[in-house]
């Protein structure tokens, strides 16, 4: 997919453009706040990664004047600024996601990807299928191989985040904020404790394994 | 501070000018209420003079009336020789004079009736003194036409009027000058006092900015407005001692727990540069250092956040939520990972609990003593240990409260489990960073509330009390 990516450190940028490449992306590169502008309103991006705070034109207002232009591209926003309030400011400018740096690349790129496919039509779906399990978000229903399997409200919710980007990888982080709406990380391996039962829940006793841990970054649902 | 002349900073203090600014209206009140003195008086002094001409006059016109005209020359010649400041004059239709002791007026006086005043030349014909030099005179007259021509003028020198108010204004003068000097000297002397005062308080503040903290501004045993801000600065300079202590604490313990991983790190990828490194311990080394330097990140933004709850976040960030919500949530999040180590996790809330807080920072801090309960609990002899999270309203305070009955914090160690980087000697081969009970009591302590740890016997209660907002 077609990324453009505005930040002024050269060298969390060229690092950033390679890996990217490495994922499979097309990367441009803008160095400050108007020449990112610029860029954004010319071309079409599938997603933005811009940088908070640039040089000449910070990019919350670059955000704001995009989507007062109707462009809506989806926007993912980096940040050394990470409390809570901050948050909030960038996300009511405009922006899809927030990622506070220092970050893991697992986690750009996976926020990245979801972002990207956050257009697809699957939003208004209400059955989710992944191989032979199922989830209807209307009567809550869960089977995997027609068995009904009884899900706690949280388990469905995560099992739902899960299935709605299936494919996609979803981290740690991604999971407390949307399922949880929690905003910090915690000490401990909560969250892979709540996997390890919905796994216990949906994969145990089927072929083959659904829920998978990605190494280093965090968990997939997919069918291969 | 640059030395000024004495002078020159003597004028800049307040209380000097605010001395010079009384004398001026003092000086402006007294000479015109002594104006209105002196021409009230001089007027009184002229009208009783005007009497008195008066009377003479009729009586010299009753004279002439029941006698003659020379009667009335007689008498006036009685008059003019009589000593005094009495003017004269009776003379003929032709202006001559013929009795009198004074005769040269201007023309309109012999002519026409009326009072006039006239400067005129003080001649020989006053007797009162042997001093005869002549002199500016200044006088009221009354001029009269008689019968047969005749005009009679009797008049009053008044220049004595005018000394009158002369001597008056004379011992103003001294007066004001007086007081004058006076307020400038009382003036100058408090002025000076002030300022030796504000020396002092200056003085002192210099040593402090050259690095003498422990010094403080002497106190007086007056108890006047400048002890009074001499104690505020020095409990304002004992807090920032205070805090200053306790940065120097946290610096050097930030220094010991960030070396510590800082060179493992270097060390890992010192051993995986080595020549006889496989790429599979390279892989490994790289790992570990990403791990490491996660857990960097995660300390410097717990102290960055303690930091900043410290300096204290606008209180904007303060929203009305339910407690009971909150702790619920928690609850639903941590109670596997609960069940997982071995405990029971359970709430005992009732109904909502409203409270005016910033909810993510509560939430953090009752997540943080959550992680501790799950983290230290265990290991003790305690078997089926257990995790209450309560909440709980008194008077006008909210209780959050997390409770075990692990094995709890020995008695000694409780005050200092809070401070920022202290690891009690059995947690410090697990793993964690000493901050989360101080985020805790910075969380509290940002809403005017206290972190309170107590023996469950066995077990550890940990409570937040914060004051119940206004609703």
């Amino acid at each position: 997919m077609k990324i453009l990516l505005v930040e002024d450190d050269r060298e969390a940028a060229s690092y950033l453009l390679q890996a990217l490449d490495e994922a499979g992306h097309v990367t441009h590169h803008a160095t400050d706040g108007e020449t990112g502008y610029a860029m954004a309103s010319d071309m079409d991006y599938d997603v933005l990664i811009i940088d908070r705070m640039l040089p000449r034109r910070d990019g919350l207002s670059i955000i704001e004047s995009l989507r007062a232009e109707g462009n809506k591209t989806p926007v993912l926003i980096l940040s050394a600024l990470g409390e809570v309030d901050d948050r909030v400011t960038g996300l009511r400018s405009g922006g899809d996601d927030y990622l506070t740096k220092p970050y893991a690349f697992s986690e750009l790129l996976a926020r990245v990807e979801i972002l990207a496919r956050r257009s697809n039509p699957l939003e208004n779906t209400n059955i989710f299928q992944v191989g032979t399990l199922t989830l209807d978000r209307l009567s809550r229903k869960v089977k995997r191989d027609g068995k009904e399997i009884l899900l706690q409200p949280r388990e469905f919710r995560l099992l739902e985040y899960l299935m709605k980007h299936s494919g996609q990888v979803v981290t740690r982080t991604m999971l407390l904020e949307n399922v949880w709406d929690y905003h910090f990380d915690p000490q401990t391996n909560v969250i892979d404790v709540h996997i390890s039962r919905l796994r216990a829940k949906i994969d145990k006793g089927f072929e083959p394994a659904l829920l998978r841990t990605i190494r280093g970054a965090g968990y997939m649902i997919n069918d291969s | 501070m640059t030395a000024k002349p004495r002078f020159l900073r003597l004028w800049r203090t307040t209380t000097f000018r605010l001395t010079a600014i009384f004398i001026l209206i003092f000086v402006l009140a007294s000479i015109s209420l002594l104006a209105f003195m002196a021409y009230q008086s001089s007027i009184q002094i002229q009208r009783s003079q005007a009497q008195a001409i008066l009377r003479e006059i009729n009586e010299l016109k009753r004279l002439e009336k029941r006698r003659s005209i020379r009667a009335v020359a007689n008498a006036v010649q009685n008059l003019a020789r009589r000593p005094g400041k009495g003017i004269y004059y009776l003379g003929d239709n032709q202006g001559r004079m013929l009795v009198g002791n004074f005769s040269s007026f201007p023309r309109n006086v012999l002519l026409r009736d009326g009072i006039y005043t006239i400067d005129y030349k003080q001649e020989l014909v006053f007797f009162d003194n042997d001093n005869r030099k002549r002199k500016k005179g200044y006088a009221l007259i009354y001029s009269i036409g008689l019968n047969d021509g005749f005009r009679l003028i009797v008049g009053r020198d008044i220049v004595e009027r005018r000394g009158y108010t002369a001597i008056i204004f004379r011992g103003f003068l001294f007066g004001v000058i007086g007081i004058v000097i006076l307020s400038l000297i009382t003036g100058g002397l408090t002025a000076m006092r002030v300022l030796r005062r504000i020396d002092i308080i200056s003085n002192t503040s210099e040593k402090i900015m050259t690095g003498n903290l422990s010094e403080r501004i002497p106190v007086t045993k007056r108890n006047d407005e400048f002890d009074r801000l001499a104690t505020s600065l020095n409990n304002m300079l004992d807090r920032i001692e205070q805090l200053m202590i306790g940065l120097k604490e946290v610096s050097d313990n930030v220094a010991h727990d960030l070396k510590t991983p800082l060179t493992r790190m270097r060390n890992k990828a010192e051993a995986a540069l080595r020549k006889g490194a496989s790429d599979k311990d390279r892989i490994r080394a790289l790992e570990e250092n990403i791990k490491e330097s996660d857990q960097l990140i995660k300390i410097f933004n717990a102290l960055l956040l303690i930091a900043r709850i410290k300096a204290g976040t606008p209180s904007g960030s303060f929203k009305q939520f339910d407690v009971n919500e909150v702790v619920n949530d928690i609850a639903d999040l941590y109670s596997p990972l609960a069940e997982e180590e071995g405990y029971e996790l359970e709430t005992k809330i009732s109904g909502s609990m409203i409270i005016i807080a910033n909810r993510e920072l509560i939430m953090q801090a009752l997540v943080n003593l959550l992680e501790n309960a799950i983290k230290y609990a265990g290991g003790g002899e305690q078997k089926n240990i257990k995790i209450f999270l309560a909440t709980r309203e008194i008077n006008d305070r909210v209780e959050i409260e997390v409770a075990d009955n692990g094995r709890g914090i020995p008695k000694k160690d409780i005050e200092r489990a809070t401070e920022r980087f202290v690891r009690l000697e059995k947690s410090r081969s697990d793993p964690g960073f000493g901050l989360g009970l101080a985020l805790v009591k910075a969380v509290a302590k940002l809403h005017n509330g206290q972190l309170i740890l107590r023996d469950n016997q066995p077990g550890l209660r940990a409570i937040i009390s914060l004051p119940k907002g206004k609703n």
